[in-house]
């Protein structure tokens, strides 16, 4: 390989049929003491005009009859190899100055004596000095070596994963969950399509490494709560966000809630029969009552509910709480949310647990528009780590992506996803829409954090855990 | 002293000097009579680029030979191989003795009135040195110039490709048409043993026929003895010989005008073996199109250098002679600048 040209942070890479480099790999131009890093983000023909009406000559040539070649000094083979050449545009991500990485890229590699040769993935990492104690094995990298993230890379960070249907976006969340639990982390999932329980099984239906550290979580069922655990707090914000109750209401609520707390017998029933008895406006009643229906009938409270904490001090190796929230409504759902993230709030507020990573799928579909910030920005801060899997990029508001340290890019080929992405994304836009739009099942781009932000294709390892939550199809292949 | 300092600062003569005092224009008008007052009313075709242009319907000019001469071309559905020929040569490199020079061949052949196979042969490189030009047995004065100028050097190169190519066909082909790019002619380059007239003997040997067509003639005469064919609806020619004959010598065959397709371009063709019989068997054996035989156009296409094989030919020449490559300038663009319009 040789160097062409230079434009901007590009540079252009002659490259010869037997020169080997697919988009994403990262190369080495060793110029002396001095070395360049440059990522190829796309591969296109050696083109010029003469070439191109060279091959349609010949074409035309040789589809009007049969050709016979003496050609002594072997020019054709050359002629071919000229032919196949491709160029390689690649990005300087940083550069080396006596086994130092370091972000001054101002000088200009030699394009005579300079060496190109293709940078392994571990010669990468010591550039960067990337490592860590817990590690992620995500998969491989295109040349086959293994590829790992750390654990604490996702600590204390937002992440997103995204890319088009069925590209592996869960396929890696489960791997990342169940690593994380592997660990001793604890882990809570809002599980949309009831996928993540399959974490705690093998694929040949063996328990896994985790299966006694999964906590399957079904609301009205395993997931209920007593209104006293809940709190005042927890209840409103419900109530407000998520049932939509005006503030009128709400004050009542809160009159009955403190009139119940004092007399000591907070339940549902008391709270129905006070409802039903208070002396209230008729509108507001009529508010309450309908609130308090929906409540009951969600049954998510009950005398004795679960408490997080000692689910939490259980399971002191890890645990993934997975909340199965398919087979309940849009409204419960919105309940479940609030109430779950209020809690954890409350008791992190109060260190009663240690900090959990939430893992949400498709989060725009139960949280509120006004809640995504307090999730990014409050809620880390009382040791909340979000991870959101979703394949509408769009639904994530670019101020989250502000935010955002780590991003997992899966597949996207549909232009409008890919402007937004581009957009909003950690890494440059030619790298993204080049890479990204290309990237085959289960490829994904990791950019940010974890990746000492130099941008890594990863070929995301075959899931060991069982895959639930698959499309159900009528015909049966 | 402020007078002395004005004298010595100003240039020799008067700076508003004049080409009139000078007599330039009229010294220029002298020359040669320009003669402009005789254009008028005259037809024109301008030049582009050094081409050969033709007026599309002729020049319209009366021809003072007899319309019965014109004989039609009827094609002879009796299946012979044509195999054309053409070649190019090109300067590839300088040495302080000599020049590396580049030859390309092509045959293409056809049968039964469809394409059969071409063949490419080359690039083939020749180093043209005082050493190679002395063996080479050409007439010394000829020898120096061909070592002084790249179009003599490159001529030789062609010339002497193609009459080998041309040769060996003649000797192994028989009953076939052999088709060349240009006119029947001797030239000063080829050598004794592959000269036109050697092939051309080798043909009448084998019962080939050859037949030299060429695009264009320098013979205005020619083109105003054609003018009749430009009236005729169907392929047919005049002949030519008496105009040829006289006008040049060591030309090889009949000499003829010819048109292969209606509204076609008139080409000279010279041809050894019956005229009728050699071009009713090309129209019956090789497809025509615009009024070009088909394998001809090919061979052409075949013989030409792309510009990727020029590259690779310095590519070759750098890996596989230790030649060291010295940085080099245009002359021309270095002197004169480049300001483009």
């Amino acid at each position: 390989m040789k160097i062409l040209s230079k434009s901007g942070n590009e540079l252009l890479l002659l490259a010869m049929k037997d020169d080997s480099a697919a988009k994403g790999d990262y190369l080495l131009i060793e110029d002396r003491s001095r070395s360049m890093i440059v990522q190829v983000y796309d591969e296109e023909y050696l083109s010029s005009q003469a070439l191109v009406e060279d091959i349609v000559k010949e074409e035309v040539v040789n589809a009007s009859s049969m050709e016979n070649l003496h050609d002594p000094l072997n020019i054709g083979s050359l002629s071919r190899l000229v032919r196949d050449a491709r160029i390689f545009r690649a990005k300087i991500r940083a550069s080396v100055n006596d086994g130092k990485l370091s972000s001054d890229v101002t000088w200009l590699p030699s394009r005579v004596e300079s060496r190109i040769r293709r940078l392994a993935m571990k010669e990468l990492d010591s550039f960067l000095g990337r490592q860590g104690i817990f590690s992620i094995p995500l998969g491989r990298t295109s040349d086959g070596e293994e590829f790992e993230i750390y654990a604490e890379d996702l600590d204390g960070k937002l992440t997103i994963i995204t890319g088009k249907k069925e590209s592996g976006k869960s396929h890696l969340s489960k791997i990342l969950v169940k690593t994380l639990v592997q660990h001793g982390a604890f882990v809570v999932i809002f599980d949309l399509n009831n996928e993540y329980n399959g974490i705690g099984w093998n694929r040949d239906g063996t328990p896994s490494s985790v299966h006694r550290q999964v906590k399957l979580l079904e609301p009205g069922k395993t997931l209920r709560f007593s209104l006293n655990y809940c709190g005042k707090g927890a209840v409103s914000g419900m109530l407000k966000n998520a049932l939509d109750m005006p503030a009128a209401s709400l004050r009542e609520f809160f009159r009955i809630w403190d009139w119940l707390e004092n007399k000591q017998s907070l339940s549902m029933d008391a709270i129905g029969n006070a409802v039903n008895t208070w002396n209230i406006n008729e509108l507001v009643r009529d508010a309450l009552v309908s609130r308090y229906h929906v409540i009951q009938s969600s049954r998510l409270f009950a005398d004795n509910g679960l408490q997080f904490e000692d689910m939490i001090s259980a399971g002191s190796g890890g645990a993934a709480l997975v909340i199965k929230m398919d087979e309940v409504s849009p409204t419960v759902r919105r309940m479940v949310v609030e109430l779950v993230l209020s809690k954890f709030v409350d008791l992190l507020e109060r260190q009663v647990i240690p900090p959990i990573f939430l893992f949400a799928e498709e989060a725009h579909l139960y949280i509120r528009d006004t809640y995504w910030e307090d999730i990014i920005t409050r809620m880390r801060h009382f040791g909340i780590y979000t991870t959101f899997i979703t394949n509408q990029p769009d639904a994530i508001g670019d101020a989250i992506y502000r935010q955002v340290d780590n991003i997992f890019l899966f597949n996207f080929t549909n232009d409008g996803d890919l402007e937004k992405i581009s957009k909003v994304s950690l890494a440059d836009n030619d790298t993204i829409r080049s890479i990204v739009r290309t990237l085959p099942q289960r490829h994904c781009l990791a950019i940010g954090k974890a990746v000492c932000d130099l941008p890594v294709v990863i070929r995301v390892a075959a899931a060991e855990v069982l895959m639930f939550g698959e499309t159900k199809k009528f015909f049966k292949k | 002293m402020v007078n002395n300092m004005a004298t010595q600062l100003n240039p020799p003569f008067d700076a508003s000097i004049s080409l009139g005092d000078l007599g330039i224009a009229e010294s220029l008008s002298k020359c040669i009579e320009p003669k402009l007052e005789e254009l008028k009313g005259k037809r024109i075709v301008f030049s582009r680029d050094d081409k050969k242009m033709i007026p599309i319907d002729g020049w319209g000019v009366r021809s003072d030979l007899n319309p019965t001469t014109v004989t039609t071309i009827r094609p002879i559905k009796e299946n012979a191989l044509v195999a054309a020929i053409d070649s190019s040569s090109v300067k590839l490199a300088e040495t302080e003795e000599g020049g590396l020079y580049g030859t390309k061949c092509g045959i293409a052949t056809a049968y039964a009135g469809r394409a059969l196979m071409h063949f490419k042969i080359g690039p083939v490189l020749f180093y043209l040195s005082e050493s190679s030009i002395q063996d080479s047995e050409l007439e010394e004065r000829l020898a120096r110039l061909t070592l002084l100028d790249d179009d003599f050097a490159k001529r030789l190169i062609r010339v002497r490709a193609e009459r080998a190519v041309q040769k060996e066909l003649a000797s192994h082909l028989t009953n076939s048409i052999i088709l060349v790019d240009g006119s029947l002619k001797a030239s000063a380059f080829e050598d004794r043993e592959r000269s036109i007239g050697k092939i051309a003997e080798s043909c009448v040997l084998r019962k080939n026929t050859m037949i030299g067509i060429s695009k264009g003639t320098k013979f205005k005469v020619l083109e105003r003895a054609a003018y009749p064919l430009t009236k005729v609806p169907g392929p047919a020619y005049i002949e030519v010989d008496m105009i040829i004959k006289s006008l040049i010598r060591n030309t090889v065959g009949s000499n003829s005008m010819i048109k292969l397709e209606k509204n076609s371009p008139v080409l000279r063709s010279d041809i050894v073996g019956d005229r009728s019989e050699s071009l009713g068997m090309l129209l019956g054996n090789d497809p025509v199109a615009g009024g070009y035989p088909e394998t001809l156009r090919l061979a052409h296409y075949i013989s030409i250098f792309t510009s990727t094989e020029m590259t690779c030919l310095r590519s070759h020449v750098l890996n596989s002679y230790d030649v060291t490559e010295l940085a080099a300038d245009d002359i021309r663009r270095t002197l004169l600048g480049s300001i483009s319009i």
